[in-house]
């Protein structure tokens, strides 16, 4: 049987794949530190590649005691490097 | 499977507390981060360390942990029923780690069978599931738990699409109830413009429900092998252009031979340099969904100098320089910098 999927990701959805409770979830995107499609938490759409960053920024608040706002900028700095890692590889 | 020493990892006595465990895990999150780390082989080890810290970090998995390694070392050896007494379930924390990017989902045999491919366990008889291999009640029902794996697709299978065949070690438990890995074999339609750490989510894939309830899902986190001339930045794809000089400084068509073989024009501006990047626009990653727009090709130019020793380059080069004598190439480059011209544009 042939899966197709769907690039988009519920609020449950994403909790489930990256291991984060709803509240924690939640608290976040109202803090405007992950970003989501939708107005109410009902209707929220998530893109299916923000799963690492979440994963991240759980991950250095737990292992740090970071406050949200830290592990998001620290997420995206390890982004930031993993692309530039990228293009120094391909370009020298 | 070879014993996991995770204290000894993180360089602790097995009374450590939680406050040392959590100290120890940040000393060495900094020493061996890949990125900031000048160790040779920093990103295993920093795998290691989070490993360890997922386990030793976490009452649960450390009271896990202890009553194993207790009966493990009393023994010199692995007991019979080591991992017994362990339920998988998809709790989808333990991928990763602070440092581990390329590593999501990587931990050791040893990990895996005592606390399953998501790193999630239960004891019997501590969950509602724990109960179900000693029999369920009458109507009970849980939602089965969700499988996490990796898949690794071509860089033109990303950028066209793709039906794919992927094979999946599943934890299941044997006949004596002890858990093991079977194999298992799935089609999955990648769509076109998947990117590298995408997660699919194949609805209903994961483990079975219990009295009727739902399947779990199964996440597939997608990662792209490397490809010898084009990488993905974003939705954008990225390669190098190389162009002879005269190409360079007088302008032209040039072809660019795409990850698909075929071929597409490009034209190259008079007076480009090495370093410029020409962008043709759509030409990158299609857009995964509706409404999505394709990314960019971006061509990093470089100018590739005919050899010298070639009689003929050479005295082109000869003429070049006796006619061109007031030609400064530093100072051309100077000027280019201080008008913030250099490298990438």
């Amino acid at each position: 049987m042939t899966q197709a999927f769907d690039p988009w990701l519920t609020l449950d959805e994403l909790c489930r794949a990256a291991g984060v409770a709803p509240e924690w979830l939640t608290e976040r995107v109202q803090g405007g530190l992950i970003e989501a499609q939708g107005k109410e938490a009902a209707t929220w759409r998530f893109d299916a590649l923000i799963v690492r960053r979440v994963r991240s920024m759980r991950e250095i608040e737990s292992g740090y005691g970071a406050a949200p706002e830290l592990a998001a900028l620290v997420a995206d700095l390890e982004d930031e490097v993993a692309r530039l890692r990228r293009r120094l590889a391909l370009f020298g | 499977v070879d014993f996991k020493d995770y204290y000894g990892v993180l360089g602790l006595p097995r009374e450590a507390s939680a406050e040392e465990v959590k100290k120890a895990y940040r000393k060495l999150a900094r020493k061996y981060h890949p990125d900031v780390s000048k160790e040779r082989d920093a990103a295993a080890r920093m795998a290691e360390v989070n490993e360890a810290h997922a386990v030793l970090g976490d009452a649960e998995r450390r009271a896990a942990y202890d009553a194993v390694g207790q009966r493990w070392q009393q023994g010199g050896a692995p007991p019979p029923d080591w991992d017994a007494g362990f339920e998988f379930q998809g709790r989808g924390d333990a991928h990763g780690g602070f440092g581990g990017f390329e590593s999501h989902g990587e931990y050791s045999d040893f990990f895996e069978q005592l606390f399953g491919r998501t790193g999630a366990w239960r004891q019997h008889g501590r969950t509602s599931r724990g109960a179900a291999h000693g029999g369920a009640g009458p109507g009970h029902a849980a939602r089965g738990a969700d499988h996490h794996a990796k898949i690794v697709l071509d860089l033109e299978q990303a950028l066209a699409g793709s039906l794919t065949e992927i094979s999946l070690r599943v934890p299941q438990r044997d006949a004596t109830g002890h858990p093991t890995l079977a194999e298992r074999r799935l089609e999955v339609r990648i769509p076109a413009g998947v990117r590298p750490g995408q997660m699919i989510r194949l609805a209903g894939q994961g483990e079975a429900g219990i009295g009727g309830a739902a399947a779990g899902d199964l996440f597939l986190e997608v990662h792209i092998r490397p490809h010898p001339r084009f990488a993905i930045d974003g939705t954008d794809l990225v390669a190098e252009l190389p162009v002879a000089p005269w190409e360079a400084a007088l302008g032209g068509v040039v072809p660019v031979v795409m990850p698909d073989g075929k071929e597409l024009k490009v034209r190259v501006p008079a007076g480009a340099q090495s370093g410029r990047v020409l962008s043709v626009r759509g030409k990158g990653l299609p857009g995964a969904a509706a409404g999505v727009a394709p990314g960019d090709l971006q061509l990093k130019v470089r100018v590739v100098l005919p050899s010298g020793l070639d009689p003929r380059a050479r005295k082109l080069y000869e003429a070049m320089a006796e006619q061109l004598d007031d030609f400064d190439a530093r100072k051309v480059a100077r000027a280019e910098a201080e008008r913030g011209e250099g490298g990438e544009r």
